[in-house]
């Protein structure tokens, strides 16, 4: 220990007589700035940098020494002050911020604490208060990046501390005065998914006075939700609940409704998003398009003549083809809108639709896309879920038996709606099923890298209502649930499963090992082991419901992309923050709601709707929104005119322009998002990025080189 | 103990005290078994995909899931001393479709390794390892396997150390070099005199 204590005193040392080495860096940078800025009002004077260094309890204090910090941070070239407080985020640890500008005539400060992601805004605020330009400050994290990942190592962590804020105070000597740029906000929004959250969502910002355009895929729409029987833990009809909120959508004044559409091109930026949408050849005509297309009284009214004459028959994919559907078709009597679609796919243009038809004349069979430009302000993706393919884990034998289902097939013969009019059948015969299995996590909460790792959230919530509804339906029927863990964390949700056990659900604490057929009666052998009475268990059932797995929408890797969208691994789009962000993405103006962020069930869903479109909304009712002023300048007497920054510029940034009779590059600050890419490469040093120029960031490199130990 | 005098041992030892405490817990026990198995043998759910998929446990006390708890818990005399830790037939099943993508297989033999250092272990392991030492194979051909051979027109022994017995030289080297059959005749000794 002793000895170790020495080194320490020894790197002291060290750095004190390098200090004026490192001092004679600093003076050249400004100068070497000074002649490549463009004209901005740079610090002339000398800096004076105030150093705030933040215990966070015990966060940071319990394994960075801040008496040996500060003392450090006091030799620092160009700090004129130093202070440490239990929360510099607190109020009275803002006012030392506020207080010691004026005091000291600070230039700028640094405050060493937390991730910039989490107060950076508030102690630029701090810092504007105290009567200094926002962007003089700069942040030094040494919690996160340090406190916190070198928790047992005290003396690496303390070091480490004093090098992250000599290297942000070498930064903050250097920053400019910077001005945010206000934009002004397109008053509409756009909606991509109409299931219950984009639904929700678009009825929210219709409310709200804002137009909005509503983009489905699908010819109608309703989403999951509209697929479904009952919800728990309520059992109220599903349909029954969402019919008016689809009625509703198709009314709004405010809602523009684009169904069998989807994104094709997104361009712009918060604030002014220009949308193209491609309008999928439908082939019918509504009554609107009719009209304007000169066909008084024509257009599709939904009556149906067209189906009975087309020849081809395809499976209906909203009854998960369990149910014929011609290539003229509409997935169910209640569709909003109530609109035929054909399947271009399979239709043989033989005519006898246009034929039955009539003179309504709503059906052209030349149909081809079209595409839509819309302008809008801020955008809500609700892209939705897809069923992980539950045939991909071979010992369950889904496609393989007759009598293994899945769940949202199971939805589908319970329906009332549904092609047996609700009335439950197993596939291989058409009997009753007298025993039903369900299997819980059928794809769920696996890491074998064949299945997906995450909890799906709603499938033990819907068993238990699956094994209500099979109780109600077949009188004598017995639901057998084989589960790892039920997890009704819900309101109401505990209750109903106490609820369905005492209606006389049996449960079975083990994870499905593998299911076989007996060949002759076509039942099934679920085996598992029984993990509460510690015996396998070779279970004869009727029917088995494999509670699938849930993953995002095939469609949405595309539609992310087109918005700047991040996923996560497993392809779910990432939220902002997952706490306290989670509607919000790291693209400014676009935000997610629903299921596309991550498996939600109904309840959940409609909030997160509620949430994206309250935050959609506050920009447009706003009017104009700050962007951050880190974007690209062009020093114009030092740019060749090359043009090689227009091609790399992944945000079509950048163009040549005529000036003074030379050509030089110009930046649509708007679209500029910062990110440098020109500025790297600019061969003449012509490109300035506000905030992370050259100079700031070479004078940052240099406090760490010459400043630490060699 | 003075409760149960005169009767029978069995009853005896249904009502010994069955807790586990702290003490019988050994974290070593759980590094070692993952070292030795070379799985995540410390991230059992306990879901039961393991037993639910065993040949063994529907005509066994052999239950895969309880050696599992046993290595997540550091649960060290238990798991070595269990005669149930020689039930496996190592048939892969678990493995296959565990999905925590644990090779519960591997548990076991790395707990019958660590058994085998404690001198735990079934003679009939023991005869075979003599068995390999004497003629390469744990199961040697015998006369009315060679009858069938023929009939199958294959040649009475197959292309091993059966037919080449110069090379069981090369297996007794390598079974010496780990002591094995000089233990195993040890631990044979013992027990059968």
């Amino acid at each position: 220990m002793a000895e170790k204590k020495k080194t320490t005193t020894k790197k002291t040392e060290t750095r004190k007589q390098e200090a004026p080495a490192k001092q004679d860096v600093k003076k050249q940078v400004p100068a070497a700035k000074g002649a490549a800025a463009p004209v901005k009002t740079g610090p002339s004077e000398k800096p004076r940098i105030g150093v705030f260094i933040c215990h966070c309890g015990t966060n940071i204090a319990g394994s960075i020494d801040i008496k040996e910090v500060e003392a450090y941070a006091k030799t620092i070239p160009n700090v004129a002050h130093v202070d440490n407080y239990q929360y510099i985020c607190s109020t009275p640890g803002q006012n030392k911020i506020i207080t010691a500008i004026k005091e000291h005539k600070l230039t700028g400060t640094v405050v060493a604490a937390c991730s910039p992601r989490l107060h950076e805004p508030t102690f630029r605020r701090a810092t504007k208060v105290g009567g200094l330009n926002q962007f003089r400050f700069e942040m030094a994290n040494i919690r996160e990046q340090n406190a916190w990942v070198h928790m047992h190592d005290p003396e690496g962590a303390t070091s480490k501390a004093k090098d992250t804020i000599r290297i942000a105070v070498a930064k903050a000597a250097l920053l400019q005065d910077l001005t945010p740029k206000t934009v002004p906000v397109e008053r509409a929004a756009m909606v991509v998914g109409a299931g219950i959250a984009g639904m929700q969502a678009a009825l929210d910002l219709a409310n709200a006075g804002i137009k909005t355009y509503l983009i489905e895929s699908m010819p109608s729409i309703g989403g999951r939700m509209s697929q479904l029987d009952k919800t728990f833990p309520t059992l109220d009809c599903s349909q029954c609940i969402l019919t008016p909120k689809m009625v509703d959508v198709g009314r709004a004044e405010n809602i523009e409704l684009m169904t069998y559409s989807e994104v094709d091109a997104v361009e712009g930026y918060i604030g002014n998003f220009d949308v193209t949408i491609r309008k999928k050849a439908r082939g019918v005509l509504s009554m609107a398009e009719a009209e304007a297309k000169g066909i008084s009284g024509g257009g599709c009214n939904g009556c149906g003549d067209c189906e009975a004459p087309c020849p081809v028959i395809k499976p209906n994919e909203f009854e998960v083809g369990m149910k014929p559907r011609k290539a003229i078709y509409i997935n169910h009597p209640q569709v909003v809108p109530l609109l035929y679609t054909i399947d271009f796919d399979s239709c043989i243009k033989c005519g006898l639709c246009v034929t039955a038809c009539g003179e309504k004349k709503a059906i052209d069979l030349e149909a081809k896309d079209e595409f839509v430009k819309v302008k809008v302000g801020t955008a809500i993706l609700a892209t939705g879920f897809d069923m992980f393919p539950v045939e991909k884990k071979t010992e369950w034998g889904y496609k393989k038996f007759e009598n293994v289902i899945t769940s949202l097939e199971f939805e589908r013969l319970i329906c009332a709606s549904g092609p047996t009019g609700g009335y439950p059948i197993r596939p291989s015969d058409g009997e009753r099923p007298k025993t039903v299995a369900f299997v819980l996590c059928a794809g769920s909460r696996d890491n074998t890298g064949n299945g997906k790792p995450y909890c799906s959230r709603f499938c033990c919530m819907y068993s238990l209502k699956h094994a209500h509804q099979i109780i109600e339906k077949i009188p004598g029927c017995t639901p057998i649930i084989f589960y790892m863990d039920i997890r009704s964390f819900g309101k109401m949700y505990e209750e109903f499963y106490y609820r369905i056990q005492d209606e006389g659900a049996k449960f079975i604490r083990g994870r499905v090992a593998n299911i076989l057929e007996d060949p002759k009666t076509k039942n099934l052998h679920v085996f598992a082991d029984d993990t509460l009475l510690n015996r396998p268990v070779d279970m004869e059932v009727d029917l088995v419901v494999l509670a699938a797995a849930v993953q995002p929408m095939e469609d949405t890797e595309r539609t992310r992309k087109l918005f700047g969208v991040s996923c996560t691994g497993d392809g779910w789009l990432q939220e902002a923050h997952p706490k306290l962000n989670p509607c919000g993405t790291t693209t400014a103006g676009v935000f997610l709601a629903g299921v596309c962020q991550g498996p939600k069930d109904i309840p959940d869903t409609v909030a997160s709707a509620e949430g994206a479109a309250s935050a959609a909304s506050i920009p447009i009712h706003m009017g104009e929104v700050e962007l951050e002023p880190y974007f690209a300048t062009c020093i114009e007497e030092r740019c060749a005119g090359c043009g090689m920054c227009v091609n790399l510029c992944p945000f079509t940034a950048l163009a040549l322009v005529e000036k003074d009779g030379r050509t030089v590059m110009e930046v649509t600050e708007a679209k500029c998002k910062g990110c440098g890419t020109c500025g790297g490469f600019c061969p003449g040093g012509a490109i300035w990025m506000n905030h992370f120029a050259t100079p700031q960031i070479v004078a940052q490199i240099d406090a760490f080189l010459l400043g630490g130990e060699q | 103990m003075a409760r149960t005098k005169g009767y029978p041992e069995a009853l005896e030892k249904k009502l010994n005290d069955q807790r586990y405490y702290s003490e019988d817990s050994n974290p070593e026990f759980t590094k070692n078994v993952k070292a030795i198995s070379r799985t995540i043998a410390h991230m059992c759910f306990q879901c039961g995909t393991c037993t639910g998929s065993c040949p063994s446990a529907p005509r066994s006390s052999y239950r895969i899931r309880l050696f599992m708890r046993r290595a997540v818990l550091g649960l060290e005399n238990e798991a070595l001393t269990d005669p149930d830790l020689w039930l496996c037939t190592t048939c892969y099943s678990c493995t296959d479709r565990c999905p925590r993508d644990i090779a519960p297989t591997d548990v076991i033999m790395a707990m019958r390794n660590l058994a085998f250092k404690r001198d735990i272990i079934p003679v009939n392991f023991l005869k075979t390892v003599q068995a390999i030492y004497k003629t390469g194979h744990g199961v040697p051909n015998n006369d009315v396997n060679r009858a069938a051979r023929e009939r199958l027109g294959l040649t009475r022994d197959p292309p091993t150390t059966h037919m080449y017995p110069e090379y069981i030289k090369g297996i007794q080297t390598i079974l010496d070099h780990y002591k094995l059959k000089a233990n195993a005749d040890r631990i044979v000794k013992e027990r059968e005199g």
